[in-house]
């Protein structure tokens, strides 16, 4: 008998063993494989390389705005083959900010009115090489933006305006609406 | 006979479902590690960047919620006031002070775990840096409750524990570990039931 309980023991100190290792591969692993995540969601979406404003309610790919005052839109984007240029108008709003993820949700660069040149957003996203080509012949277009270099290709941007009052929701929702996402193509030589 | 088998058994239930259990546990509990607290507020200025620890990764990927960015704002969350008692909607509060440094703040109250409250809704739930009333020092003083309230109201929900929810925007803050030194406004308990 007193040997059945001590390997009644053994078994439970097996298990609780097994149980913080398996505590430890779930939340290492985690991050890789859920289909939850905000990228997955955003992808989810719909295209890539356009902005999907949020509403209140959780929308079928259960993104929603996160604060009353915030109103929000979210764009993947992929520049593995072409950069992309995020444009904006700003037709007043008294704050917007800007957010580029990659797709573990690590934020890679974030921008805000006051950060950006001129309270616009004009911000082109590409890869190291493509920049290189961009940067020896830079053209007029995307003289005054951004550039920002990324090594992750894909990705996905959120955008978030301010309505702090009631009379400012159109406008934020203009803003947002407005906004584009889209891949840009750079004019070659090769075309003389 | 079959003690081999129920040994093993024992063990595999213990380890799986102590496992799965524990890491749920622990992902609802808390964002991660890294928490900067200021009386009651609590904030994670690096949960969405690559620096975060483990479980602060593994809990944005399960929650898949966008995070501010170190440009775009900070998140305090409070679910206690300053003796460290559970937030109420049944208890009125009153916070007082002012906050760190930002361009804008957005305050609302709601369920722990809900969705933040429409700005449709007739009652004041959420409020702002720009639609709040100031004494002459610039500190603000606002009531906490389910009935209304004169001066600055915050409609809290009338029936179980709620959550503050502070959003600093455009603060110099997010990024700068000098935030400790920082004053957030006070959460103190006025009374309970109609007092």
């Amino acid at each position: 008998m007193r040997k059945f309980l001590f390997q009644v023991f053994f078994a439970v100190v097996t298990g609780l063993i097994g149980a913080a290792l398996l505590h430890l591969v779930i939340v290492l692993a985690l991050p890789d494989f859920s289909e939850r995540d905000a990228y997955t969601r955003v992808l989810a979406e719909g295209e890539i390389h356009r902005f999907y404003p949020l509403g209140e309610k959780p929308d079928a790919a259960g993104l929603s705005k996160d604060d009353p005052f915030v109103d929000m839109a979210v764009c993947a984007f992929d520049v593995s083959e072409r950069p992309v240029r995020l444009t904006a108008a700003n037709g007043g709003v008294p704050f917007w900010s800007l957010a580029i993820y990659d797709q573990s949700s690590n934020e890679m660069f974030s921008i805000n009115d006051r950060t950006s040149a001129g309270g616009v957003l004009d911000l082109v996203i590409a890869t190291p090489v493509q920049l290189t080509t961009l940067r020896k012949a830079l053209p007029p277009v995307i003289s005054q933006s951004i550039l920002f270099e990324t090594r992750q290709a894909e990705g996905y941007v959120v955008l978030r305006s301010l309505a702090p009052q009631k009379s400012f929701a159109e406008i934020a929702s203009q803003f947002l609406s407005g906004a584009i996402c889209a891949p840009f193509e750079a004019r070659s030589r090769s075309r003389f | 006979m079959f003690r081999v088998p129920f040994l093993i058994a024992v063990a595999l239930v213990i380890a799986f479902g102590g496992g799965v259990w524990s890491t749920i546990l622990a992902l609802d509990a808390t964002v991660g590690f890294g928490a900067i607290k200021l009386g009651a507020w609590e904030a994670f200025p690096e949960a969405q960047t690559d620096k975060a620890d483990p479980y602060a990764k593994s809990h944005r990927a399960n929650a898949g919620k966008l995070l501010y960015a170190s440009a775009e704002g900070l998140t305090f969350t409070a679910n206690v006031d300053e003796t460290g008692a559970r937030l109420a909607g049944g208890c009125s509060y009153r916070i007082t002070g002012h906050t760190p440094p930002a361009r804008f703040w957005t305050l609302f109250a709601a369920a722990p775990g809900a969705p933040a409250p429409s700005i449709q809704s007739d009652l004041p739930t959420a409020l702002n840096s720009r639609i709040i009333l100031r004494d002459k020092d610039g500190n603000f003083d606002i009531a906490l409750s389910a009935s209304a309230r004169p001066g600055n109201w915050l409609a809290v929900p009338a029936e179980g524990n709620f959550r503050l929810t502070l959003t600093l925007l455009d603060t110099p803050t997010a990024g700068s570990s000098g935030l400790i030194d920082l004053t957030m406004p006070r959460i103190e308990r006025t009374g309970c039931g109609n007092a």
